[in-house]
């Protein structure tokens, strides 16, 4: 069982404040003829607190190098430490304990379980973590993003703003040290995905959040204390807003 | 790890949240396989207590001790008497007649005592409880009226003497324990049943003795005290416990089969379960991701899954419970009268207990599979948005399931009477899956090497068949089954029906006379003659014996019985022959001669020999009208016991039985018109003789065997309709497929009847092939029911058999056709959007 306190085994990429860290970086699907090299050697490092925006063009090697700083994915090659812990070494439940209290994620497409309510939704992760008044302070999310009055309120009785609202106030619910962020507008109109832009950085400030946000949109990565730019599989551009 | 089940239950229960349409195939398939096991199994129970709780008014008393062709010594008596309160009962076949002559009908005659009954009530339609009518009087069956056009107070002649009806038989509560009867019931006093003559030296009669003992006494000892006592009076002993030993036999054995139906049934319906859950949790597939996203592992996902299949599981098993548990009374209702005893309607809970037991491992072991796969959906899968990443089943689940199956075998031969018979049934029933299943498999790898074919649609209905995601495997195994199951049924049902047809074969005698005395034999043929000059008679001696050794060993010191040696149970048909009868032939040892006057010897059926492990050679004693025959085994016979003739066990040479007092027994084959004349003027002649007319023994057979086929088919449609279900979820599985398929056609400019046409030659192509499969198992499961378990001859009607196969092939291919509507009516425009 990995604890979300425990040190980082390797002291050496790790240093006081950094959120992410990750050296030499490899992603490969496939094998023989049919094996592609999604990311080539990626050398990161984050400080807590930051907001950082990842650019680059489709196939880039965005959401996979996302999914490896999440937990969501083991790297072919190099090491990943993120809030201390290595998730290199770790095999998929591990990764799967290690998120808890450590990462939230908001997707593009929400990723609400349909069959829960708001309140349920943002409870899960809390539940899980076996975190005391789960219901409690995920009504207080709630509140926090406007939703106050939509507790009760299944995914498909709310729209789609209200559905990323939602989808955020599960991702901070557990104060997580990093929040992921793919193209969380993705799916909803220029108005209402502006106001959810704000709400997501507004939450970040609250509660001093690392924030890494996949996007397209050049205005979006401005708002950022940093913008990193992939292509190919490697980091292009690294470079402050 | 309680606080981690806590957690799963909360998150299962809150997602699950009587959202079920996912599991609808799970909740049906469960809830038919087990409502059939546990109705069933409340019937078999309901019927064997009703025969054991009512054993001391079946078998007429807490002991029986019946005994053929005589009446009890005084010293015997004295005995009996000593034992408990007494009732004696005589009973023969008699022909009743009108006082003028003009009718005749067989009838079961009984004698009864003031004591009769011991137990229960004899009452008459008045609601009047009796015992023995007054002398003179005598009560019948509705039947008997009905017959002979009779009401009360008309007379009626049995033998010698005259009786004037006095009352209708209601019940008689001693009816089971007297075992088939070849005609309406009358019943009299012993007495006027004595004064008709019939009773004679050498008729054929039997008399039963029942005791009420006092509360102390064990039946079973006082009945192994009286055989101490009178070691060859050769008794039939019955106790209360066991009064109608063979209907219990048969219930048993019935209900046995019956359950390995049901639990074949309750099998396809685990295919259904498995389907079913796959389903469900491939539509989960984005929920299970997102959990593991927000930190749930893959113990976790696997409990969470686990309680809300479990938990719909135990809720389809529970309803199934609950109709299996209410059926027997629907079918007490309605069909009460053809169950050999009404029971009252009850709950009993080991039969439901072993049916939730069955329902619950088998959901376990076609759960466990897409459990345990759908635990390794990668949480980075939603990001690519893959659906394919779907891995190998882990060790553990393997030995969840090995554990399962194993459980499931140990219960079934653990509630078996006949432990190999299950265990062979089940071997053969997992033959079956198992072939089908590598069936799917090689269907799938021959159309994925087969050569393409030009034509799009037929190339696109060959591909269909093996592409990524085809539900090939999954409609092999229930079309197979399905099909199998039309050609089982369909060659059972056809066996059955020409057994009824062959039971009285072409040159089967028209009827049995029994009780004719010895010295009117000649007048007896020549009486028949008069009436038909080509009447065929062919005359036999007639006595009863029971065996009480055969190879050193003494009958009454056997624990249990050799298996299959029926022979030994009870007092058995004899006869005296100088040459080999009719319908046998020699497989070992010698005939004696014509003339043979040498040491007792005996000539044995070579099956029931074989039973009672006999040599030629061997010692073999018979005890007649109370006097031990010691005999060798001279020779083996092979009977043909189907020609409707007079066939024995034992034969003897006429120097060992003639001196015996005995009757003679005929049959008698002439044209069907002259039947009734006969039917009128023998019994007038020779009045202590019973005819009994093979047509009506044949119909009697007929309504038996038409019963088992009709409870053998009601118990196979619960795994038809289990097999229906199994193959619309299969259908529903691959419908999504289908619908991009269909949607690229029409964007590429294919017409809806095109699009059908892919699916029907894919569908067709699948009947055509698994028709012929399943006509091999079918046959084979059919003649192995036919031949193995009832013991009747194959003769399944073969145009019959393929028809319904290929209607069962036409059903299945429309119900897939029908399940493709859907598919073809997506709009594309739309479909594109959403897929």
């Amino acid at each position: 069982m990995i604890q979300k306190t425990a040190a980082s085994s390797d002291a050496a990429i790790v240093e006081p404040h950094i959120a992410i860290a990750a050296r030499n970086v490899t992603l490969s699907l496939g094998e023989g003829k049919a094996r592609v090299d999604i990311l080539r050697g990626i050398d990161l490092s984050i400080e807590e607190g930051t907001t950082v925006a990842l650019l680059g063009p489709s196939g880039s090697g965005k959401s996979s190098l996302m999914a490896i700083l999440s937990g969501l994915e083991r790297a072919s090659g190099g090491e990943v430490n993120i809030a201390g812990a290595d998730f290199g070494t770790m095999n998929e439940d591990q990764l799967a304990v290690a998120r808890r209290g450590r990462v939230g994620i908001v997707l593009q497409a929400f990723h609400l379980l349909p069959t829960m309510t708001a309140l349920e939704n943002v409870a899960v992760p809390l539940e899980l973590d076996g975190q005391p008044d789960p219901f409690g302070i995920a009504a207080k999310e709630l509140t926090a993003v406007g939703l106050g009055d939509r507790l009760g309120h299944y995914p498909t009785q709310l729209s789609g703003g209200e559905q990323q609202r939602v989808a955020i106030a599960r991702a901070m619910a557990s104060r997580p040290t990093i929040i992921f962020a793919d193209e969380p507008t993705g799916n909803l109109d220029g108005a209402t995905g502006e106001k959810i832009i704000s709400l997501l950085f507004e939450r970040q400030k609250a509660t001093s959040a690392t924030l890494l946000i996949i996007t397209h949109d050049p205005e979006l990565a401005k708002r950022c204390d940093r913008i990193i730019e992939l292509r190919d599989g490697l980091i292009e551009r690294d470079s402050a807003a | 790890m309680s606080a981690e089940l806590g957690k799963a239950w909360t998150i299962a229960r809150r997602d699950l949240r009587g959202r079920f349409a996912g599991l609808r195939l799970l909740i049906v398939c469960l809830f038919l396989g087990v409502a059939t096991l546990a109705a069933i199994g409340s019937l078999t129970n309901a019927i064997t207590e009703e025969l054991a709780n009512r054993g001391q008014a079946i078998l007429g008393g807490d002991l029986e001790i019946a005994v053929a062709q005589r009446e009890a010594t005084s010293d015997e008596l004295a005995a009996l008497k000593q034992a408990g309160t007494l009732s004696e009962t005589l009973r023969m076949q008699a022909m009743a007649r009108l006082p003028d002559g003009s009718d005749t009908q067989l009838v079961e005659l009984k004698g009864v005592d003031d004591a009769y009954p011991l137990y229960g009530k004899f009452t008459l339609e008045s609601g009047q409880s009796v015992s023995a009518p007054q002398p003179q009087d005598i009560y019948v069956t509705p039947a008997l009226m009905q017959r002979l056009s009779l009401k009360t107070g008309d007379k009626i002649d049995f033998g010698e003497a005259s009786f004037t009806i006095s009352g209708i038989i209601s019940e008689e509560p001693d009816r089971l324990s007297e075992g088939l009867s070849l005609g309406p019931v009358a019943i009299t006093s012993l007495d006027s049943l004595r004064a008709t003559k019939l009773i004679q030296p050498g008729s054929l009669f039997e008399s039963k003795y029942r005791l009420k003992l006092p509360a102390t006494a064990i039946p079973r000892e006082v009945g192994d005290r009286l055989s101490e006592q009178f070691p060859n009076a050769s008794w039939e002993i019955k106790t209360r416990d066991d009064g109608a030993p063979s209907t219990r036999r048969f219930i048993e054995r019935m209900g046995q089969f019956l359950t390995l139906v049901g639990l074949a049934s309750l099998v396809i319906a685990g295919i259904g379960v498995g389907n079913g859950v796959a389903s469900y949790l491939r539509g989960k597939q984005g929920a299970i991701a997102t959990l593991k996203i927000l930190g749930a592992d893959s113990a976790m996902i696997f409990r969470i899954y686990l309680f809300q299949i479990m938990a719909v599981a135990i809720g389809a098993i529970a309803l199934g419970l609950v109709v299996g548990a209410l059926a027997p009374l629907a079918i007490i209702q309605i069909a009460g009268d053809v169950l050999p005893i009404k029971p009252e309607f009850a709950v009993y809970p080991l039969p439901l207990l072993v049916s939730a037991l069955y329902g619950l491992l088998i959901a376990v072991i076609f759960a466990l599979p897409p459990l345990s796969r759908a635990k390794t959906i990668p949480a980075a899968g939603i990001i690519r948005g893959e659906g394919k990443s779907w891995r190998q089943i882990d060790r553990q689940s393997w030995i969840g399931v090995g554990l399962a199956i194993a459980a499931i075998i140990a219960l079934a031969l653990g509630t078996a009477n006949e432990p190999l018979f299950s265990a062979s049934f089940i071997g053969a029933a997992a033959a079956i899956l198992l072939l089908l299943t590598a069936l799917g498999a090689l269907i799938r790898w021959l159309a994925s090497k087969a050569p393409r074919p030009k034509h799009p649609l037929l190339r696109l209905a060959l591909t269909s068949l093996h592409r990524p995601g085809a539900q090939t495997g999954q409609l092999v195994v229930a079309l197979g089954l399905g099909l199998t199951l039309f050609a089982t049924l369909a060659a059972i049902q056809t066996s059955l029906t020409n057994e009824i047809r062959s039971t009285v074969p072409r040159d089967a005698p028209s009827f049995f006379v029994l009780d004719i005395p010895v010295e009117r034999a000649d007048e007896f043929r020549a009486k028949v003659a008069e009436t038909s000059q080509d009447a065929e008679v062919n005359i036999v001696p007639t006595l009863r014996g029971t065996i009480t050794e055969f190879g050193g060993q003494r009958v009454s010191e056997l624990e249990t019985l050799p298996e299959g040696a029926w022979v030994l149970r009870g007092d058995r048909g004899l006869t005296y022959s100088a040459t080999i009868p009719e319908g046998s032939e020699i497989v070992e040892g010698e005939w004696w001669p014509k003339d043979y006057d040498g040491p007792p010897l005996v000539s044995v059926d070579e099956e029931q020999g074989a039973a009672m492990g006999l040599k030629i050679g061997d010692s073999l004693t018979v005890s007649l009208l109370g006097v031990e025959i010691p005999t060798r085994v001279a020779s083996f016979r092979k009977v043909n016991w189907r020609n409707f003739g007079f066939n024995y066990v034992l034969v003897f040479p006429p120097s060992v039985l003639a001196d015996v007092p005995h009757n003679v027994a005929a049959t008698i084959q002439l044209e069907t018109a002259k039947e009734d004349s006969l039917l009128s003027i023998l019994p007038q002649e020779f009045p202590s003789i019973s005819m009994v007319k093979v047509k009506e023994i044949a119909s009697q057979i007929g309504d038996i065997l038409d019963q088992m086929a009709t409870a053998i088919a009601a118990a196979a449609s619960i795994a038809i309709f289990s097999g229906i279900a199994v193959l619309i979820g299969a259908i529903a599985a691959s419908r999504q497929a289908r619908v991009y398929d269909s949607v690229i056609l029409k964007l590429l400019g294919a017409t809806r009847a095109q699009i059908l046409t892919v699916q029907a030659i894919e569908y067709a192509l699948l009947a055509f092939l698994l028709s012929m499969v399943a006509l091999g198992l079918g046959l084979f499961a059919g003649w192995f029911v036919i031949t193995q378990i009832f013991e009747f001859t194959w003769q399944p009607d073969w145009g019959i058999v393929l028809l319904t196969l290929g209607i069962g092939a036409v059903a299945t291919l429309g119900i897939g056709l029908l399940g493709s509507i859907p598919v073809l009516s997506a709009k594309p425009a739309r479909a594109l959007r959403e897929l």
